[in-house]
């Protein structure tokens, strides 16, 4: 059954819809965020919203969970009109959210995070019931299975497991609605399919879930119903079952993507960067490969593997206790960041908000910092110089910002990416390391940043790509080595790799003997 | 160029001109404090409108407004420089030993050195002195407040020892003469320190806006580990930071010695506080990368007229003086904070209404 732009009528009677949401509309300075959505969610259903950033699915949850006010439209949750003043009133409501940056207090433990502002006290003194609270923590992480001690620390617990504590809190509070806002970006393959049999038994319990999420195959899985919205505006309900990856991107997109990865093999030239036996003890050991002109190679592994480490001994960001590297047969020593820029090397890194972009400056600012240098011969500034590289950046990557003084952090996810990118191509690159290129990023942009890594093999720059997308591994490199424990444990060329024969080097379960 | 997917290529729009200009008027909030703090005083106190009361005041905002200068820039990088009023105290104490010698017991050690000789050389050592605490901020990763305190008793301690507790008196010669003069403009006189002070302040502002360095200091404030894999040298640019402070602390101290015709240990006590308060008030946020120099020149002369304003309202007693400046300074940051920006004092308020009127519907039904 086909759903669309539904004009604003009364929610429908049907006994199963747990969440009726008519005529939302939320506009920011300058900016309409949503424009009259309408959504239903049904009892135990897992209602999958997709849309690219800036397409208005955080508002839309945000709003739903209590965070943000709304300007037009209703809420019908239950049956009853709500509007939600505060986070609190909508968790007693029966809606939950769980943030993609999960909202824990990591130095508190599970049962204070669980009982975060819902303390129990021993009658009416104001102490803290504890043996209480401890039990009452138990009995919440019974139903996913888990036996972690309570008075464990949240810091001390890895994602996934913290990502349950959060579904936890949420069933603590008796949630009817639970709202996942990328639920899989840091798990691996093995706490996605547990989670996914966490959210089939919720379903059976009749709580729904709203699953928002850039990962078109998990919404295959375990999607009931998709809602796509563009540009603060529902766009479509589909059911899953008979719907296709290609309609739902060309509803995200209002347009084909011809390829989700169109990879160009460019032409592979002489050796650009060579590293023997980089070690950091207890972190990387005994690592040694090369990498060509025009190349990308995808760096895998496992979460803790070393990948990221990996990348930032080669960069400098690290210092390494033994090792060699040489960048176009020379031996070059990289003690520190600086070193690597001047031998032409850029590191964009997995988390451009805490370490690529200073976000209370401007476009210009971030895209010239680490060329500010080179610009003048004198301690002084040259605007005009800096527009200039700035604005031949943002032409020919197509970054969609009014002007080079828009500050960063006014910028969607994919957007403040392309001025990392273009704060590196500045330095004119010979060798560029991305960390999770795409992560946080909608499918319209991840295709245009494939797209930049292609045309800057194609001129020639060595690529090497770190990411936890298998998908993207294989869609992109050219070759692939897969990181486990800090070892190099296998080399994969693009025709041979297979997700599972990099699964199998990443887990320890197969060891390749590599040729040095 | 770069192959795209994408139909339409953004057209680019040409870079604000207005940008700075609404920058400027953003920040302003603190020159409408100053110039409502100005009109009232002005209002109620006639002793106020003597063209002396503008070189009272500007002279004292010169002292505080010069270390006040430093120490912007050393918190736009998250630090913080609390040795600046000891740096006063020891500058002035070392030229004056150097101009006039100081009296050890029954002997007359030292002295007779020219002036302007003696200042650049206090002025030398103070720089060193603040270059010194950058390296050991830097170089052994201690917190600058604790690196900084520690110099404020160590300069403190050498100057009462240097000098035995007793001021060292200089003698007036044409360089001291012409660093405490007032120059007369028409009907304005207005004092040789103010305008080295704003000489001072419109090279601090070309620095931070048109100088790499200033651009670093930015963004070392706003995002330092995103700067240092950026490959620019923090380390260099911190040291070079208090460097500065140390050497604008110094020329202060030299102008306070002039006023006082005196280097004595107790130059400059109080004028830690008020120069960070200036630098606050003046919109530079604590944690730095936000906030610039104008808004600190501003903020040194709101401390200032207050101050100065209730000497001419006739509040003489020191505790009430004390109370009122807090209450000022407290109620003026908070109209400038809750003029950008949504406060929780609003919600609060907001909330309270709401349950109060909900709690009448509730009796009346």
């Amino acid at each position: 059954m086909r759903i669309e732009n539904e004009t604003l009528f009364p929610p429908t009677n049907e006994s199963d819809v747990v969440l009726s949401v008519r005529g939302i509309s939320k506009t920011f300075p300058g900016v309409r965020a949503l424009d009259h959505v309408n959504l239903d969610v049904r009892a135990g259903e897992v209602h999958c919203v997709v849309g690219e950033n800036g397409a208005g699915k955080s508002t839309l949850m945000k709003i739903l969970s209590g965070a943000y006010s709304k300007d037009e439209g209703a809420i019908f949750f239950k049956g009853i009109e709500r509007s939600f003043a505060s986070p609190k009133e909508a968790q007693e409501a029966g809606i939950a959210i769980i943030y993609q940056e999960l909202n824990l207090i990591p130095y508190l433990s599970i049962t204070e995070n669980i009982y975060l502002g819902n303390e129990l006290q021993r009658g009416s003194l104001p102490l803290l019931n504890w043996p209480k609270m401890h039990a009452g923590a138990r009995d919440a992480l019974t139903p996913l299975h888990l036996t972690i001690d309570p008075h464990t620390l949240v810091m001390n617990l890895g994602i996934a497991a913290q990502q349950m504590i959060e579904i936890a809190k949420a069933l603590h509070h008796r949630a009817d609605l639970i709202i996942m806002d990328e639920p899989t970006s840091a798990l691996s393959l093995n706490e996605i399919e547990d989670l996914f049999t966490i959210i089939g038994e919720l379903k059976a319990q009749g709580v729904s879930i709203v699953y928002i999420s850039h990962h078109l195959d998990e919404i295959f899985k375990i999607g009931d119903r998709i809602t796509v919205l563009r540009d603060g505006r529902n766009v479509g309900t589909l059911n899953v079952a008979e719907a296709t990856s290609e309609q739902m991107i060309r509803m995200m997109v209002g347009r084909d993507l011809a390829d989700q990865f169109p990879k160009v093999t460019a032409e592979r030239g002489a050796e650009i960067l060579r590293v023997e036996g980089l070690t950091r003890h207890g972190v990387l050991e005994n690592i040694s490969f090369s990498l060509h002109r025009g190349e990308i190679v995808g760096i895998a592994g496992l979460v803790g593997a070393g990948r990221t480490e990996l990348v930032r001994a080669i960069f400098g960001a690290d210092l390494i206790d033994s090792g060699r590297i040489f960048i176009d047969s020379q031996e070059v020593l990289i003690r520190a960041p600086a070193d690597a820029i001047r031998h032409g090397m850029g590191l964009l890194t997995e988390d451009r908000k805490q370490q690529g972009l200073i976000l209370g400056m401007s476009a210009r600012e971030n895209m010239t910092l680490p060329i500010l240098r080179n610009l003048t011969s004198t301690p002084f500034t040259d605007g005009r110089k800096e527009s200039e590289v700035a604005q031949r950046y943002i032409k020919s990557m197509a970054i969609k910002t009014p002007n080079e003084e828009q500050k960063v952090i006014n910028l969607s996810g994919g957007t403040q990416q392309k001025v990392v990118l273009g704060k590196w191509m500045a330095i004119t690159p010979r060798i560029l390391i991305f960390d999770e290129p795409t992560r946080g990023i909608d499918v319209g942009a991840k295709v245009e940043i494939y797209n930049l890594m292609n045309e800057l093999a194609r001129q020639g720059v060595g690529i090497l790509m770190v990411s936890s997308e298998l998908p993207e591994i294989l869609g992109m490199s050219d070759r692939i080595l897969v990181i486990a424990q800090g070892r190099l444990a296998g080399e994969l060329s693009r025709a041979e790799a297979t997700q599972e024969k990099i699964l199998a080097y990443a887990t320890g379960f197969v060891e390749q003997t590599l040729q040095n | 160029m770069v192959q795209q997917t994408l139909p339409e290529v953004t057209t680019v729009a040409p870079a604000d001109r207005l940008a700075g200009v609404r920058r400027i008027l953003l920040n302003s909030g603190v020159w409408i404090i100053l110039i409502v703090l100005v009109a009232i005083v002005y209002a109620s106190a006639p002793s106020f409108r003597s063209p002396l009361s503008l070189v009272l005041i500007g002279t004292d905002a010169a002292f505080i407004g010069i270390i006040a200068a430093g120490q912007t820039m050393v918190i736009l990088t998250g630090g913080i420089d609390l040795s600046v009023e000891a740096m006063i105290g020891f500058s002035s104490v070392v030229a004056a030993m150097l101009i006039s010698g100081v009296t050890r017991g029954d002997a007359h050690v030292g002295g007779g050195m020219a002036s302007w000789l003696a200042m650049l050389i206090a002025i030398g050592l103070g720089t060193v002195i603040g270059l010194l605490q950058g390296i050991i901020v830097t170089g052994l990763n201690i917190h600058p407040f604790i690196v900084t305190l520690g110099f404020l008793s160590i300069l403190q301690g050498a100057a009462l020892a240097l000098t035995d507790g007793s001021p060292i008196n200089v003698t007036s010669d044409p360089l001291i003469d012409f660093l405490s003069n007032t120059i007369s403009i028409g009907s304005l006189k207005l004092p040789m320190p103010l305008i080295i002070m704003a000489v001072i302040y419109g090279i601090i502002w070309v620095i931070l806006r048109h100088t790499k360095l200033g651009r670093y200091t930015y963004a070392i404030g706003g995002n330092e580990t995103a700067t240092r894999l950026s490959g620019i040298n923090i380390s260099r640019s911190k040291i070079i930071l208090y460097g500065i402070s140390g050497m604008l602390s110094a020329i202060s101290g030299m102008l306070l010695m002039s006023r006082l015709s005196a280097g004595a240990y107790q130059n400059g006590t109080g004028y830690t506080l008020n120069s960070v308060a200036a630098v606050v008030i003046g919109g530079t946020a604590l944690a730095g990368g936000i906030g610039g120099i104008w808004g600190t020149f501003a903020g040194v002369f709101v401390i200032v007229v207050v101050q100065q304003a209730l000497v001419y309202m006739d509040v003489t007693s020191d505790g009430q003086k004390r109370i009122v400046i807090g209450i000022i300074i407290v109620l003026a940051v908070a109209f400038d904070v809750a003029r950008r920006g949504r406060v929780p004092a609003v919600q609060w308020v907001r909330q309270a209404m709401r349950s109060v009127r909900a709690r009448g519907r509730s009796v009346s039904s």
